[in-house]
């Protein structure tokens, strides 16, 4: 007994010293490897310079994609999960249904000082599942379309002003694709067509300019949704047949392709940005500029997710007060100083912040900015969501059908018949 | 002299109890959690519901899981035979070198196999790269056309198992040496002095000699080749990942990926049952082939 009462004073004495002096740790783990991964580096340092005698960020950089999203799972389980962690949007219906998440309750909203009202509707429902947060969103990053203002300009297709005119329509693209190669470029487009994952990016933003849905009622490409789907597949692999758009192209391939002016467009996600603004800086890069992408169907539409800070529901380990302060600080602070994420190429998420003069003056960001009204994100169900279950689907009949191989209508049957053996 | 039979029980027990205990905790405990596993519809971590035989009784049906068989076995038949002769060969070649030489040449056939499978994977995607490969030059140079090697799925596990080839002989390779040194120089003087030809003497001496090895080496290779996946992995992301399925990597998809512990477990210990019914019969089978030859 006496033993017992003994190591408890111990014990809270050591308690009461760590709070007294030690200051709060976070333990962060992220998935930026690429350029922006370096702007996010300096974003924490800031942070704890900012923050030297109260919170501490302990930042681990980790594998994007399912290595990140496996490990996150594992130590979710076992107590060891960090205690902050960037997530996508996109994956937090999987996220809920495995329990690895913490909700971020109305208490917590108001203890960051931030709220429903300082996001966009898109994605503030991106980050809830079930009436309930589990998130805070950071940025939005759909794709846009790269282009090379050199050709486009020798091409007679740049206005005024230096953006491109004339995209919108299946055919007037297809007109302007063929305008660049004839001023000298070797492809109209870079298109990733050897990574049907990636093309996944540009075929949803496709089947939502026609409202195509990939999933309704919990039922794969039912109704008109599967023509929707070819007719994205059949536009882009008539690219290629035309000899417009570069075949069996991977990722670094394509920027490649781009950035060495063999390619006058790109189709890409914003955070190229940097590569391209510190590729310029250097003197190795011709004009360049990106804009929304064009509207080829219907009405205007791009693919887009939300990078946000998620808590992950470490078992068996209670989380002190003072942690989930420290946590709540890290998550807020990021969002109240995202203007510098936005050099990333991203789209800050937080209202207050891309409402800043700072921000619309910022270019490239500025002329794509307006894409947001625009966003469609990831159907809510735990097989979507980046390097989900339906990327494989996807890729393994995206890469032929882009490529000529394999007839867009046969495609969408075979994508449809692993969609649902998933 | 007397033996304490009890005590010399008691020592080997002590002496085995530290292995017993590793592999009971790391790989008998596993195991029989994976077939326990295989009958439940658990996720990736967590427990299910017990559902009997359902988890394998959808394997008949399943596209992906008979495509992955499929592969597998293809990826066999294209790696195992072919690259035990590569190994022979240039094992061969190598014993006919003397001194520094030798050793020199040895190192350069070895020196893939200390590779890491990422920078195998990297090595190779850039040389096949359609768009910038040097191997594309390569074939253009050849008057061929250019390749997406790893895109499409005619080249993709020929172009997969070359690379696994070209990887992992260097293991078999070394095998075969030390067979072939510990073949008596004897034998060969009698064989030239009867005047037995470089064919008879392959025939009738080195290869029945090197017999055992050859069975080791194709076995190793069987049980390797059935349980690829690093490999095909990696060269499949991006590209057609559900159409150059190969088991193992069947068993990570539902498990890491579609978040279906269960029926991953059921895969795997299909795929167990598989590779242990194979390497025992062919092991037997190599071993009376061995036999016969050498009556």
């Amino acid at each position: 007994m006496i033993k017992k009462m003994l190591s408890a004073a111990v014990l809270s004495t050591a308690l009461f010293v760590s709070n007294a002096f030690a200051k709060e740790t976070v333990v962060w783990w992220d998935f930026l490897g690429g350029g922006d991964g370096v702007r996010m580096k300096q974003l924490i340092a800031d942070f704890n310079k900012a923050h030297a005698d109260t919170v501490e960020i302990q930042a681990t950089t980790l594998e994007w994609g399912v290595p990140f999203y496996t490990k996150v799972q594992t130590s979710a389980a076992v107590g060891e999960a960090p205690d902050v962690m960037t997530y996508h949007a996109s994956r937090i219906p999987l996220a809920v249904s495995q329990g690895i998440l913490q909700e971020i309750t109305a208490d917590d909203w108001k203890a960051m000082g931030i709220g429903q009202a300082d996001y966009a509707p898109a994605i503030w429902d991106a980050i809830t599942n079930e009436g309930k947060q589990y998130a805070v969103p950071l940025d939005t990053h759909p794709i846009v379309l790269y282009y090379n203002k050199d050709i486009l300009g020798k091409a007679g297709l740049l206005d005024e002003n230096g953006k491109p005119k004339g995209f919108n329509g299946a055919d007037n693209f297809k007109a302007a694709m063929q305008k660049a190669k004839d001023a000298g470029a070797k492809w109209g487009i870079a298109g990733v067509t050897a990574d049907g994952n990636f093309m996944y990016r540009t075929i949803y933003s496709l089947m939502g300019q026609q409202d195509g849905q990939l999933m309704t009622d919990g039922k794969f490409l039912e109704g008109d949704n599967a023509k929707k789907l070819e007719n994205s597949l059949a536009l882009l692999a008539d690219w290629t047949k035309s000899g417009l758009q570069s075949p069996y192209t991977d990722y670094p391939a394509a920027v490649a392709l781009f950035t060495s002016g063999s390619a006058a467009m790109m189709i890409n996600g914003v955070w190229e940005v940097p590569t391209m603004t510190d590729l310029q800086k250097q003197g190795k890069l011709f004009n360049w500029g990106a804009i929304e992408l064009p509207v080829l169907f219907a009405h205007a539409s791009t693919y887009a997710d939300s990078h946000a800070f998620a808590v992950p529901a470490n078992k068996g380990k209670e989380t002190s007060a003072e942690k989930r302060k420290a946590t709540l600080e890290v998550m807020s602070w990021m969002n109240k100083n995202s203007l510098f994420w936005a050099t990333a190429g991203h789209i800050p998420a937080y209202g207050p912040i891309s409402a800043m003069d700072d921000y619309k003056k910022m270019e490239p960001n500025a002329t794509y900015s307006p894409l947001t009204a625009n966003m469609i994100f990831d159907p809510k169900s735990t097989v979507f969501g980046v390097a989900g279950p339906v990327f494989d689907v996807m890729s393994t009949h995206f890469v032929p059908t882009l490529n000529g191989e394999m007839d867009p209508a046969a495609a969408v049957e075979k994508i449809k018949a692993d969609l649902d053996n998933m | 002299m007397l033996r304490n039979i009890r005590s010399e029980t008691l020592i080997a027990g002590f002496l085995l109890l530290p292995f017993f205990a590793v592999y009971g905790l790391v790989f008998v405990y596993p195991t029989v959690q994976m077939f326990i596993t295989s009958f439940t519809d658990a996720p990736l971590i967590g427990d299910g519901k017990w559902v009997g035989w359902q988890n394998y009784a959808r394997l008949p049906n399943d596209r992906m899981f008979i495509l992955a068989l499929w592969n597998t076995s293809y990826f066999v038949v294209l790696s195992v035979v072919p690259g035990t002769v590569v190994a022979l060969f240039v094992a061969l070649g190598v014993s006919r070198l003397k001194g520094w030489l030798q050793s020199a040449v040895l190192a350069l056939f070895f020196l893939p196999y200390i590779l890491p499978v990422g920078v195998v994977y990297f090595l190779w995607d850039w040389i096949l790269n359609y768009q910038f490969g040097i191997g594309m030059h390569g074939l253009e140079y050849l008057g061929l056309e250019r390749a997406p090697v790893f895109k499409t799925l005619t080249w993709f596990l020929p172009a997969t198992a070359l690379v696994t080839i070209w990887w992992t002989a260097g293991f078999s390779f070394l095998l075969f040496l030390a067979g072939i040194r510990a073949i008596p120089p004897e034998i060969y003087e009698a064989a030239t002095l009867d005047n037995a030809g470089r064919w008879r003497t392959f025939r009738s001496i080195t290869w029945p000699l090197l017999w055992p090895v050859t069975a080791l080496v194709l076995t190793i290779q069987m049980i390797l080749q059935l349980k690829i996946f690093d490999q095909v992995y990696l060269f499949s992301i991006g590209g057609r990942p559900n159409d150059t399925m190969v088991m193992v990597q069947y068993i990570y998809t539902r498990a890491f990926v579609n978040n279906q512990g269960g029926r991953a477990a059921a895969i795997a210990v299909t795929l167990f049952a598989i590779v242990i019914i194979i390497s025992v019969f062919q092991f037997q089978l190599l071993r009376m082939v061995g036999g016969s030859d050498r009556k």
